[in-house]
Order: structure tokens, then C-alpha cells, then sequence
């Protein structure tokens, strides 16, 4: 009875010191728990985003690095604007440390409001016309986009503030297959409104878009002339099932 | 105001800087009569932070940091040293940059080194920081010169490397708010990394440090920003004055209560009607401290 009670006491407070600990841990590092992580079911896992997603209006990367005095004012002022799109960079890239990028288009797409550039006192971040904006620019995963699978979904055409400029339809029986062309600013917005379980595009730097983008479109114009057999069997074998097991694997929320 | 006992030039037993700065009025509001100008810093420095951080509940009053901000939803303002920093480093001039520059110089046209002693927050973190170290009095014998040396070596290094050096890493300015804006980030669960706060704080507590070991040597030595606005003292309106030379009792009141180890003394020994010393921040101290015995130091703005 003695001996049973001993290990009971031991045990309990074995299990409150392990309940603490990983207390202590999730506090330090809130996704611990979080199962998928966000890198893992990335779109078009095989093209790399090439570098910084820079605010609206930056300049050139070496200039900005020179220009940019990491006073803050842009992410502030994304904040006051309620859109929190911008962060500052860590340590893990010396030469871009304390500067403004965006961190993550699925949760805080630039809403291109252009106060940033407005307000940068150094002139790092260059005020111009929202139609000029290069930050980036957006690929959709054909392979998971609902629209490219048998489906008329047209979230990402709706979120985008540039509207129709952007967007070229291929209306076919195989859904309304949309695409984004070279006018793309990259502010994100189509990332975050994609209903797929994390989001079907991909917004990746200028420069990467360059060296991906024969491959890019060959892959599209291949997609687009297959026969009508071999496209049922591509949406119906590979495509479609993939999209279950991400809506499966995948909540929407993945930030608690 | 000077009718006191002490009349005669031989040197008597030496006060604490405590006891110098705490004036001859008794209780608090004696004490706000005799503290002016330090009650005055206080509600400055308190009013630029208290700005600062509307920021985070979207009010746009000031917005970034002291080194780079907009103020007052449209201006756009930029620190000297840190203006000159991005130049070199750019290479160009930036036109923006100069206009956000301009409102700066001039303020500091009139207003001198007064950026050190009424609007920097480190200023009132090393005052805090003195009290626990029991308000030793300062003695510092390197000269501020060697200042110059260090901020044309930050500048050099900007050339060389193509960022703005101090200003990104080592700015006290930049990491106090860079350490406000990540904590606020992190407690709303925004999109922050961990590590630019801790390490913004942890430049903060260093100097902290810093200022344990070796009293104000970040102002008085170090701190490129502090050294540009010291050569606006010497053309600035806002400076420090001697009323009357000849009464000074020369019981170096102001020199030992100095944070900046400015020889005030010297200067109204040697006949100077404005003290134009680089070092010195206009925080009016050593006029408190003067009250008490001759009272013939004075801070306010002059068009002479």
C-alpha cells in the first residue's frame, strides 16, 4: 500500500513536471501541437518562392538593403492599416536583418493600401501607382486548383484587386481554368481566398518567376491540350484525390 | 535667490550629487519649483514614447521609431546620423530622404543637442540606471572627440558593406522601438520574428550594462546619433548662458552633476556668455543645480 502510494506521488508528479515542461515549450514555440505544418503542403512544392517578398514599391534588392534603415515605420503602418502584412526579418539572414518583408501571403496578403511607400522617410520604398507594384508574382498549382480540375470556383479572380487585367480564362468543360498573367503585382490577395486546405497558389519573387517560367507554362500549355481521355483520367486519378486527402489533412484555420 | 551662508571662496566639504541636485525647497511641489526644466524633460520624453506607442492601437500621432517615423499622419521624419548612414551606403542622395531630413535639421538648427536629454529614452533608462549605482559622481577621461572617429567608422563600414550599419544592428534608438513594436507583435500573435526581439532587447540591456560599468560612455563616446546633433550646438538658438560671469562662487556645482562630464565651470570661469560645448545636451541640470548657489546658468531659447 505504502510502495503503491509512493509511485502514484512519484508518478503524478512526474506527469505535472512533463505537463509544465511542455507548457513552458508551447509557450516559447506556439505551433508545437500544430500537426501539418504550413511548409509541408505548400503549392508547387517543386518552384521556391527565389528570395524576399519585399513590401509595395521597393526598390531593387541591394538598393533597398542600402536605403532601408530598419526604423519600422512600413510594418507599423501596416498594422495601423489592420492589415499586418509586413514583418521584420530575423537573424537567420544577417545581411536582411531588421528589414520589412512579407512573412506570409495565406494569412497577411498585401491589400496594396500603398501607405508603406507613402511613408518611408528614406526612400527605400518608392511611391507609385498600385498598377506598377512589383513584388512578386503568383502561380497557381494546376494540379489542385479547383478550377483546373472540373470545377467553377473563381475565388482568387474575385480577391484580386487588379481584376480582369490579370486573369485570362480558358472556359472549357474541365472548369473555368484560370490563369495570371505577367501583370501580376504578387500582393497575395488570391492566396489567402482560396478555398482550398493551403491555398492552391504560390506567390514567388520576379526574379525565380524568371527562371521557372518556360517550365511553368509549358507544363500549362501540356495540361491544356490534352485529349479528353487523358484529362479525365489526370483530374479523376491524380488531381482530384489529392485535393481530398488536402482538404482531409488540412484545416482551413491552421493558425489555431 | 543666492542669500546664503556660503560666501566665502575656500572649499568646503563636497555634497553628493545627490544631495546638489535636490535643491533647497522642501516637499514635491518645492521640488517641481526647483526642477523646471528635469519636470519638463520628463513629460517630453514621456509624451514622444506615449506617442509611439499609439502606434499599435492604429493611432498615427508618431509611427516607427526615432530613427525614421511618421509623425502627425503625413510627415515624414528622418534621424541626421541615420539619413547619412543610407546615403553613403546607397551611394545616392535620395531625394525623399531629404525632405524627410529637412524638418529635422532645422528643428535641431534651433534646438541643438536637445534631442540627447529631452526626446531619447535611453536618456531616462541610464538616469535609472545611475540611481542604482547610488549617483556616483562621474569622472571620464577619454575625450568626446574620439566620437567623431567612431561615427566616420560606422560611416566607412556603411560604404563598405552597403547597409546602413548602426542604424540596422547597433542603434539604441532602433532596437528600443524594434523591441515595443516586436513585443506588442508577439503578445497579438502577429507576424514577428522572436529573434529580432530578443536580440533588439538584448542591445538594450547591454547598454544598460554598459552604463553600470562606465557611466554615460554610450553618450558621451559612442553614440554616432548624439555626436552629428552635438555640432548643431554650436550654432543653435536654444543653449545654455551665463547671466553674470563675475558671481559665479566656483563650487563646481555644475560640473559634478553633469551627466555628459561637461566643464561648466570652466567655461563661465573663462568669461563665455554661451556654453557651446558639443557634449552638452541641454538637460539643464547643472542650472538646478546652480539655483542653490549663484544662479546664474541659464536654458532657453535666444534669437542673440
Amino acid at each position: 500500500m505504502e510502495l503503491d502510494r509512493r509511485d502514484f506521488l512519484k508518478l503524478s508528479l512526474t506527469a505535472g513536471a512533463a505537463g509544465a515542461l511542455s507548457g513552458a515549450i508551447s509557450v516559447f514555440d506556439k505551433d508545437a501541437n500544430a500537426a501539418p505544418t504550413k511548409e509541408e503542403f505548400e503549392p508547387l512544392p517543386n518552384i521556391k518562392v527565389g528570395g524576399i517578398i519585399r513590401p509595395p514599391g521597393a526598390l531593387s534588392e541591394k538598393e533597398f538593403r542600402a536605403k532601408c534603415i530598419s526604423c519600422g515605420v512600413c510594418v507599423n503602418v501596416c498594422h495601423t492599416m489592420k492589415y499586418d502584412t509586413l514583418s521584420i526579418a530575423g537573424l537567420g539572414d544577417l545581411k536582411n536583418f531588421g528589414l520589412p518583408y512579407v512573412k506570409d501571403t495565406r494569412d497577411f496578403p498585401c491589400a496594396l493600401c500603398m501607405e508603406c511607400p507613402k511613408s518611408c522617410p528614406t526612400g527605400a520604398l518608392q511611391p507609385v501607382k498600385k498598377e506598377d507594384v512589383k513584388m512578386g508574382m503568383a502561380l497557381i498549382d494546376l494540379s489542385i486548383c479547383f478550377g483546373w480540375n472540373g470545377d467553377v470556383c473563381l475565388s482568387c479572380s474575385k480577391a484580386c484587386p487588379m481584376g480582369a487585367s490579370i486573369f485570362d480564362f480558358y472556359n472549357g468543360e474541365w472548369g473555368n481554368q484560370p490563369m495570371i498573367n505577367d501583370k501580376c503585382v504578387g500582393c497575395g490577395l488570391c492566396v489567402k481566398y482560396c478555398p482550398l486546405g493551403g491555398s492552391a497558389i504560390k506567390v514567388i519573387t520576379r526574379d525565380e518567376y524568371k527562371k521557372v517560367k518556360d517550365e511553368y507554362l509549358a507544363d500549362f500549355r501540356k495540361t491544356i491540350s490534352l485529349s479528353n481521355e487523358e484529362r479525365y483520367n489526370l483530374v479523376y486519378g491524380i488531381n482530384l484525390p489529392m485535393i481530398m486527402s488536402r482538404g482531409r489533412m488540412i484545416e482551413r484555420e491552421y493558425r489555431d | 535667490m543666492s542669500t546664503e551662508t556660503n560666501t566665502n571662496n575656500a572649499p568646503e566639504e563636497e555634497p553628493s550629487c545627490s544631495e546638489l541636485i535636490k535643491g533647497n525647497k522642501k516637499g514635491f511641489i518645492g521640488w517641481l519649483k526647483s526642477h523646471k526644466l528635469s519636470t519638463l524633460r520628463r513629460f517630453v520624453l514621456l509624451a514622444v514614447v506615449v506617442f509611439f506607442l499609439l502606434q499599435f492601437f492604429r493611432v498615427k500621432l508618431a509611427v516607427g521609431s526615432l530613427t525614421g517615423s511618421l509623425a502627425l499622419w503625413f510627415v515624414n521624419l528622418l534621424d541626421v546620423f541615420a539619413y547619412l548612414e543610407s546615403m553613403v551606403a546607397s551611394k545616392d542622395f535620395g531625394l525623399i530622404a531629404i525632405v524627410s531630413v529637412l524638418p529635422i535639421l532645422i528643428a535641431y538648427l534651433i534646438f541643438g543637442r536637445s534631442f540627447c536629454g529631452w526626446v531619447c529614452p535611453m536618456d531616462y533608462l541610464f538616469h535609472v540606471t545611475d540611481r542604482i549605482r547610488k549617483c556616483k559622481i562621474f569622472d571620464f577621461k577619454i575625450s568626446p572627440k574620439y566620437g567623431y572617429i567612431i561615427a566616420i567608422g560606422f560611416l566607412v563600414a556603411s560604404f563598405a558593406i552597403g547597409i546602413p550599419v548602426f542604424t540596422n544592428y547597433f542603434s539604441h534608438l532602433t532596437n528600443f522601438f524594434r523591441s515595443l513594436t516586436g513585443l506588442y507583435f508577439y503578445i497579438m500573435d502577429l507576424p514577428v520574428a522572436v529573434d529580432v526581439m530578443l536580440f533588439s532587447f538584448a542591445v538594450i540591456v547591454l547598454l544598460l550594462v554598459l552604463e553600470l560599468i562606465f557611466p554615460r560612455m554610450w553618450c558621451r563616446l559612442i553614440c554616432p546619433v548624439g555626436k552629428v546633433y552635438g555640432l548643431f550646438n554650436k550654432v543653435s538658438r536654444f543653449r545654455l548662458r551665463v547671466t553674470d560671469n563675475d558671481l559665479c562662487k566656483k563650487c563646481r556645482a555644475c560640473d559634478r552633476v553633469c551627466y555628459m562630464g561637461v566643464k561648466v565651470s570652466e567655461y563661465v570661469i573663462k568669461g563665455d556668455k554661451n556654453i557651446r560645448d558639443i557634449n552638452c545636451i541641454l538637460c539643464g541640470r547643472c542650472v538646478e543645480a546652480c539655483n542653490n548657489k549663484s544662479n546664474i546658468l541659464r536654458i532657453n531659447l535666444s534669437l542673440k
